[in-house]
């Protein structure tokens, strides 16, 4: 019995270092700079969901490693709506409402609810409020970060898989139409964006802005955990903008279906069992023959069990890049 | 002139001896040790403990036995195989029939105890007067330790005609004998009878393509289905000689005359072999007087062999990761290295001939239109099937000439010595290219066994081929 202690104990610091290891040098921009995602959106809750939010809300997690014990701060770019960044729809009348959550019922893992996937009395703004703002049309915070902290990293909800306090960031759009364009940056300094060491940001149901340019390529990389078969992706209102290419160390790209305007469109992936344990890399590029502006998305992922899939900011075991592999068999010569 | 035709007519003769040299003899014959010289032994039959055979040798050292003309009774002797090799004095098996009436040849039933044997129909007064000519019948009769018992003859035995030398099948149901029974085709043919709820049914010639206008005789059915007899036909090595026929689809093929040495000059005849035709005997009067001879197979034959492959030099492509897919939005293009290319996930590719090529796939994203040069690249070293090689067409008609070689042989340090080929059918050749043509249609399994010479350490590699021909009926 003490053995198998042991045993699961040096398992779980394997993990957990190869885990931290990954994500290091990555820093915690939200978005991650590989996913070159211009933009974070949510609407106010009066927008139309053909503008491309399928709930007005969008959470995030922030995982900081036990060793971290100095203050954390979360920092909001441009959190208003209104001035350079943000979509207007008649006139800037929109209130945002950023929330942040630690303490028990943040961790996703352990409390399902806290994903804000189920809809209906489910309750995504579990645990312990840390801290919360509403921002209207506030020329003083355009352009500009706000800063949310300090918090204790002991504050956060302790996830004992991953060797992590987990915190929640909830943006609401409250009122008005508008869409907020916004970006997060998990910082150890309250004025500067300073990562802190072996944090990581992740959240299961991406609303993001794609960029009004032909060339750049958006990405998001969900981690393929344990035990998945295949995925099923759906995705909404991308108004046929292009293709989604997903991308691994197996797979030189797989189009996936794209939905139009206000739809969901859903569709499975299957996972070679070599691509388990790394990240998959979901590539979206824009339409060639159209500039398609302004255009906001959102996209899920769950298991073939109907669980959701985390999009981490700094993807686990590094951008996939595909390794070609060329097969070669004898054949009869045809008569 | 005269000195310049002698020469021409050496050197044809010393090549024509040379081209007999290639073919080496595919059997080995050995007279057998419980021959008698002065007397006459023939008609081998295979028992489990030796050979049962016929021979008019002596009563005992001082007296003759004499049939009612005079002449020497043959009767019936067991040679009993000894444990080391060769075989015990020969005992006879009697019967009521002993020293009174010529016995034997004969033959045993399936079921060890049945024995079917050749003797005088007539045994009454009229047999004992001098001028009578005795016809010979089958008598059948139980083998009792070394007695026949309860003898009684064969339902068509006939005191007009002669019926003799009885063969069973292997299941019992057929027998087959000679006889020159009216309504035969010439001398004395071969019948069979079948068996029908115990009795034998009326005896059934076994038409023109066995029996002759000459006499046939003998008959022995191996276990094969193989029918061996024994005719003085034309077209032989002279006098008796040993045939074999085959049943083909209800009709008897056309017999096939067996080699030298078994067949001679002389009288061969009264065939038998075991049931894997490596081992058998026939009787021969080559040395004067009838004996029986042992042959033995030099037929090499593999029983491990493996089967030609073609050289191929083709080859399928893929991006391995991509045929999963049912749709990619790629496009692969291949280049082979030899100047051809192919488009697709999936692509197939024959090159001309061995050589190391470098076969490299280029790839268009369909959807961002970028093209990635030498994504990824393999070389493929293409060479020819280390084996033995028979270059023979796959189909031939029966009796077409055709020349097999070997000349593709690819065994790289191999100094080989020997090319020796079983084409099947019993016969082979030695040479790195033979002539060929079958007799007979049917399907024939070719070994050519390659040997090298022996190394330093005395040890010579040894490489064994096959392939099928099929040969169908002259056109």
């Amino acid at each position: 019995m003490k053995l198998n202690k042991s045993i699961y104990r040096i398992l779980l610091l394997v993990f957990f270092l190869g885990f931290t290891m990954f994500v290091r040098l990555s820093g915690q921009p939200v978005p991650g700079k590989d996913e070159n995602i211009p933009f974070l959106v949510t609407f106010g809750k009066d927008g139309k969901t053909s503008w491309g939010d399928a709930d007005f809300y969008q959470i995030f997690f922030f995982s900081i490693l036990k060793d971290y014990t100095k203050p954390l701060y979360i920092r909001v770019f441009d959190p208003d709506c209104g001035g350079e960044w943000d979509e207007i729809q008649g006139e800037f009348d929109t209130k945002t409402k950023f929330s942040v959550y630690g303490g028990k019922g943040v961790d996703p893992e352990k409390n399902e609810e806290s994903r804000g996937l189920l809809k209906g009395k489910a309750n995504y703004k579990s645990g312990n409020l840390l801290a919360s703002k509403i921002f209207g049309n506030e020329a003083k915070y355009d352009n500009k970060y706000y800063t949310f902290g300090p918090f204790n990293p002991s504050e956060g909800d302790f996830n004992t898989k991953w060797n992590s306090y987990m915190f929640k960031i909830v943006c609401e759009g409250i009122s008005g139409d508008d869409g907020n364009l916004y970006k997060y940056f998990l910082s150890s300094d309250p004025d500067n964006n300073v990562p802190i060491e072996g944090a990581n940001a992740f959240t299961y149901s991406y609303h993001f802005r794609m960029w009004n340019d032909f060339k750049s390529v958006s990405h998001i990389y969900p981690y393929i955990d344990t035990g998945i078969v295949y995925i099923r992706q759906s995705n909404f209102d991308w108004d046929n903008d292009g293709n989604i290419l997903v991308v691994s160390r197996y797979k030189q790209g797989i189009n996936v279906p794209i939905s139009d305007e206000d739809n969901w469109v859903k569709s499975n992936i299957p996972i070679e069992p070599q691509e388990v344990g790394s990240s998959l890399d979901f590539q979206f590029h824009k339409r060639q023959d159209e500039l398609v502006k302004n255009n906001n998305v959102v996209i899920t992922l769950e298991n073939q069990r109907g669980d959701a899939v985390k999009f981490f900011s700094s993807p686990i075991g590094g951008v996939p890049a595909y390794q070609g592999k060329i097969g070669i068999e004898k054949v009869k010569p045809k008569k | 002139m005269r000195k310049k035709i002698l020469y021409i007519i050496a050197i044809v003769l010393v090549t024509a001896l040379k081209t007999r040299a290639q073919q080496p003899s595919v059997y080995d014959v050995k007279k057998m040790s419980f021959n008698i010289d002065g007397f006459n032994n023939i008609s081998p039959v295979i028992v489990k403990s030796g050979i049962i055979f016929c021979s008019d040798r002596r009563f005992s050292a001082f007296r003759d036995r004499t049939s009612y003309d005079g002449r020497r009774l043959y009767n019936i002797y067991l040679a009993v195989k000894r444990d080391t090799s060769g075989f015990s004095k020969p005992i006879e098996l009697t019967s009521e029939r002993s020293n009174k009436f010529n016995n034997g040849p004969l033959c045993l039933a399936p079921d060890g105890k049945t024995v079917y044997f050749t003797s005088e129909v007539e045994t009454g007064k009229m047999a004992e007067n001098k001028k009578f000519r005795n016809h010979s019948g089958i008598f059948i009769a139980e083998l009792k330790g070394l007695e026949l018992v309860s003898v009684h003859p064969f339902k068509y035995n006939d005191p007009q005609f002669d019926v003799g030398q009885p063969s069973i099948s292997k299941d019992g149901k057929y027998i087959f004998f000679s006889s020159d029974m009216p309504g035969g085709h010439g001398g004395s043919d071969l019948y069979y009878c079948e068996s029908i709820k115990g009795e034998w049914s009326a005896p059934v010639n076994l038409g023109s393509k066995v029996n002759s206008s000459a006499s046939e005789n003998y008959p022995f059915m191996h276990p094969s289905g193989r029918l061996y007899f024994t005719s003085d036909r034309p077209g032989g090595f002279g006098k008796l000689d040993v045939y074999y026929t085959s049943l083909n689809n209800g009709s008897w093929e056309d017999p096939v005359l067996l080699p030298e040495p078994i067949n001679s000059t002389s009288d061969d005849f009264a065939f038998v072999a075991e049931p894997d035709l490596q081992n058998g005997y026939f009787a021969s009067n080559r040395r004067n007087e009838d004996d029986i001879y042992k042959f033995t197979s030099t037929i090499i034959r593999k029983a491990s062999c493996d089967t030609l492959e073609e050289n191929n030099y083709c080859y399928r492509f893929f991006e391995e990761n991509a045929v999963k897919q049912d749709t990619v939005p790629f496009r692969y293009e291949w280049k082979f290295g030899d100047g051809n290319h192919a488009t697709g996930p999936l692509v197939e590719h024959c090159f001309n001939g061995p050589g190391t090529y470098t076969v490299q796939l280029d790839v268009v994203n369909l959807v961002t239109k970028e093209i990635t040069y030498n994504e990824k690249s393999e070389t493929v070293v293409v060479t020819e099937i280390e084996q033995p090689y028979i270059s023979a067409p796959d189909r031939i008609a029966a009796d077409q000439k055709i020349t097999l070689n070997a000349d593709s042989t690819n065994l790289p340090g191999w100094k080989i010595s020997r090319y020796y080929w079983n084409f099947g059918d019993e016969t082979i050749a030695v040479g790195k290219e033979v002539p060929k043509s079958y007799l007979k249609p049917g399907t024939y399994n070719i070994q050519l066994i390659v040997s090298a010479e022996p190394d330093p350490g005395g040890k010579a590699k040894e490489a064994c081929i096959s392939k099928n021909i099929i040969v169908f009926p002259k056109p």
